[in-house]
C-alpha cells in the first residue's frame, strides 16, 4: 500500500518535473528557429577564425619608465636627479650593495618574475635592469 | 627543509643570504608578522655591514658565524611562514590593495571566529 503510494508519488513527481522544462523550452525553441530564420545569412558567413594573440613582450620604453618610477619612489635613493636611464646604482645613485638587493627585488615584484642570484647580483645599473627585463618572456 | 647558501666569496653569499631572507619574510600571511622579519633582516643587515671579511685574523671566522646565524633564521623563517598561511585572518586596511571585511565567498580569506560577545 505504502509502497504504491510512494511510486505514484514519485512518478507524479516526474512527470512534472520532466513537463516544465519543456514548457519553457517550446517558446523559446519557437523564438529560436525565427531567429535563425532572419539571421541565417550572416550565420553561415561567419568564419571561425582563432586568434591566437601573441604577448609582443613590454616595449624599453615602457621598461624603463616603470623603473624609474620605482627608484624615484625608494627612500634610499640620495639624488633624485641624477636619476637616468644609465644611471648607477652605486655610483650615481648612492646605494650601497644591500640597497641594491632591495631595488632589484622591487623590481622583480613589479614585472612579476623570479630573476636568479646569480643574474640578480650582475643587475648594477638601471639600462642592465631594463636589458635583462626585456630579455625575459614572461615579464609583464 | 634544508638551506645552503651559494658557492662564491662572502659578499655574494651574504647578498644571496640578505635576498632569501626577504623573500622568505615575504610570504607571511599576516601583515604584523611580515613586516617585523623584512624590518629585522633589513636591520641585522645594516648594524654588521661593516664587519670584514677579508682579514686572516679570525674576522672571516666572525663573519661566517653570521652567515650561519642567518642561515638558521631562514630556517626559522621557513617553518613560521607555513605555519602562519594555516591561520589567515583579514588583511588589514593598511596593506592596501583587497581591504576591508572578506566574507569567504570567491575564494576570499576567511576569518577563524568571531571572537568576543559582540
Amino acid at each position: 500500500m505504502l509502497r504504491t503510494a510512494v511510486l505514484n508519488t514519485a512518478k507524479a513527481v516526474a512527470r512534472t518535473s520532466v513537463r516544465t522544462p519543456a514548457s519553457i523550452a517550446r517558446p523559446v525553441f519557437a523564438s529560436n528557429s525565427l531567429l535563425r530564420s532572419q539571421f541565417t545569412p550572416a550565420v553561415a558567413s561567419f568564419q571561425p577564425i582563432r586568434c591566437y594573440s601573441a604577448h609582443d613582450g613590454l616595449s624599453k620604453d615602457e621598461i624603463q619608465g616603470r623603473i624609474l618610477d620605482l627608484l624615484s619612489k625608494f627612500d634610499k635613493v640620495q639624488d633624485a636627479t641624477k636619476l637616468s636611464p644609465t644611471s648607477h646604482f652605486s655610483n650615481d645613485l648612492g646605494l650601497d650593495s644591500l640597497d641594491t638587493v632591495e631595488v632589484v627585488m622591487a623590481i622583480e615584484e613589479e614585472f612579476s618574475i623570479e630573476i636568479p642570484d646569480k643574474e640578480a647580483d650582475a643587475i648594477h645599473s638601471v639600462d642592465h635592469a631594463v636589458s635583462y627585463i626585456a630579455s625575459q618572456p614572461d615579464a609583464h | 627543509m634544508s638551506v645552503t647558501l651559494p658557492r662564491g666569496d662572502t659578499a655574494f653569499q651574504a647578498r644571496a643570504l640578505y635576498r632569501s631572507l626577504l623573500r622568505q619574510s615575504n610570504q607571511f600571511a599576516a601583515y604584523n608578522f611580515r613586516e617585523y622579519a623584512k624590518r629585522r633582516t633589513r636591520d641585522a643587515f645594516r648594524e654588521n655591514r661593516h664587519v670584514e671579511g677579508s682579514g686572516s685574523d679570525g674576522t672571516e671566522r666572525t663573519v661566517q658565524e653570521l652567515l650561519q646565524k642567518g642561515l638558521k633564521e631562514l630556517q626559522v623563517l621557513k617553518r613560521q611562514t607555513v605555519v602562519s598561511q594555516f591561520f589567515q585572518l583579514d588583511r588589514l586596511v593598511v596593506e592596501g590593495g583587497k581591504t576591508g571585511k572578506q566574507k569567504g565567498d570567491a575564494g576570499g580569506i576567511v576569518r577563524q571566529k568571531d571572537t568576543g560577545w559582540d
